[in-house]
């Protein structure tokens, strides 16, 4: 009788994906858990206690971080959409879209270090805006080379239609263009608020210290050795993501197929 | 004259597209106009419709200059060879749109809509999405859309450059009906012989942007460069 190996190959495959995630959130309820000991000696809410307690500022990091995402995201996306339309439609489009590129050319950190200068001379080092706009320079030109795709003839055609049909611009884009980009409008939104939920490099040249991102928090405890607060930390960092993905699936995948 | 087009220019970088386009049409008559592609038929059609701006000439509508005027003011709609309903809107929300735009009052888009559908034979297919309309039901809420805001011009680009034979046959005719009933002024260009004399009260020819439009149908019969003579000849070698 021949075996059939694919179920075991997958629920194998599985199991190795989800075991980092599960491993996470149980070295997230442990503490004192020390070799050659097979499991910690303790094992219950203590830690996410304490860091709701806000005695960490845990708590305050993830909402910072939830406040600076939430407005990255909806500046890039929204400015990545009309600036990739006026960009479609300019002479150099070439050229404006190879320039798009430039933020991805050096590495976060070097960039933040060439910023560092007029950040500073604006006022923006070491505050929420400054992040922001640091992390907007970062996400905004992925969303403008993301809408890039979606400007086209077909959708100039639409426009023009709309007009003859005696539409503003404003209707154009409420009626016709924002449905038309609906699920790409919501998927860019997703990728640039991970760009800056995750973002390192950068947060920590113009925040210096003093705007604590989620992600700042676990390399700080990882750098301190606090295992199960960056295991917690890592949870809470987790957390918005698999939210966001789930929404994707379920309201945005499902209707581009 | 409804529609007065007076010595229109307009280029591309150093390309002549359209060269001193003049001519007038009366109100509630279709002139066809034939023309190859590239020969600038598109470009004089989407300048009249105020989406190209020309770089010379002027362009009247019931005797007012509407050469500056927006596109969106000017009530000429502009149709194209791709019926580009829109996706995420049905078959009678496609029609319904240009008077949503206009604000109309809801009971009378309903009443003005299910006539459109009566009248363009699609009754029983106005919750249907695009995707579930065939080409000449497509094309068909095309037109019902544009025709149901009433405008004063109708453009038509190559309406049926892309259906089959019999669907465009069948079109046609739909065409001319619509015309009648809804007292419709139009330009209407084609590339197709047959449509071209079948489609208009008046007949144009368009070659390297120059427009030329002939007294009655019989001048253009008999002008060797529209290719009538050439295609009488061909059919008339058959027998």
């Amino acid at each position: 009788m021949r075996i059939n190996w694919k179920p075991f190959v997958l629920s194998l495959a599985v199991l190795l994906i989800l075991f980092p995630f599960v491993y996470l959130v149980f070295l997230s309820l442990a503490s004192e858990w020390r070799f050659p000991d097979v499991l910690p000696s303790y094992i219950g809410f203590k830690n996410w206690v304490t860091v709701f307690g806000s005695e960490t500022g845990l708590l305050q990091s993830f909402f910072s971080s939830l406040l600076i995402s939430l407005s990255v995201a909806i500046f890039s996306t929204t400015s990545g959409f009309l600036i990739s339309k006026a960009v479609f439609y300019h002479p150099k489009k070439r050229t404006l879209t190879l320039l798009a590129y430039f933020p991805y050319i050096l590495a976060p950190v070097v960039f933040a270090a060439c910023l560092s200068f007029f950040f500073l001379k604006m006022g923006l080092f070491g505050n929420m805006t400054g992040v922001v706009v640091a992390q907007f320079i970062i996400a905004f030109p992925y969303a403008l080379l993301f809408f890039s795709s979606f400007w086209n003839e077909k959708v100039k055609s639409y426009e023009d239609l709309v007009a003859t049909l005696g539409g503003n611009k404003w209707q154009t884009y409420t009626k016709v263009l924002l449905p038309l980009a609906k699920g790409l409008l919501l998927i860019c939104f997703f990728q640039t608020f991970l760009i800056s939920w995750f973002e390192y490099g950068l947060t920590s040249i113009i925040g210096i210290g003093k705007v604590q991102t989620l992600t700042i928090k676990v390399f700080l405890f990882i750098k301190e050795t606090n295992y199960y607060y960056g295991a917690l930390s890592c949870c809470l960092l987790i957390f918005p993501p698999v939210v966001l993905l789930y929404f994707n699936k379920r309201y945005v995948f499902k209707k581009l197929v | 004259m409804f529609l007065e087009v007076q010595h229109i220019v307009k280029s591309f970088g150093a390309e002549k597209v359209v060269k001193d386009l003049s001519f007038s049409l009366q109100a509630k008559q279709t002139l066809s106009i034939l023309g190859k592609s590239g020969c600038g038929k598109t470009t004089m059609l989407k300048t009249i419709g105020g989406l190209i701006s020309p770089d010379s000439g002027k362009i009247l509508l019931n005797g007012v200059d509407i050469t500056e005027t927006k596109p969106e003011k000017r009530n000429i709609v502009y149709l194209y060879q791709e019926d580009l309903l829109f996706p995420h809107l049905n078959a009678f929300e496609n029609i319904a749109f240009g008077l949503r735009i206009k604000k109309i009052p809801e009971g009378l888009i309903k009443e003005k809509v299910q006539h459109m559908l009566h009248s363009l034979e699609l009754e029983g297919q106005a919750d249907k999405m695009p995707t579930q309309l065939s080409g000449g039901q497509r094309q068909r809420v095309s037109f019902g859309r544009a025709i149901s805001t009433n405008p004063s011009l109708l453009l038509l680009d190559e309406p049926f450059g892309s259906l089959d034979t019999g669907t465009r046959q069948r079109m046609q005719e739909l065409f001319k009906k619509l015309t009648e009933e809804f007292d419709i002024t139009s330009l209407f260009v084609t590339h197709d012989l047959k449509e071209a004399v079948l489609m208009g009260n008046q007949i144009g020819f368009m070659q390297d942007g120059v427009l030329k439009v002939y007294e009655d149908k019989k001048d253009f019969i008999q002008d060797p460069q529209t290719g009538v003579q050439s295609e009488i000849e061909f059919w008339g070698g058959l027998k």
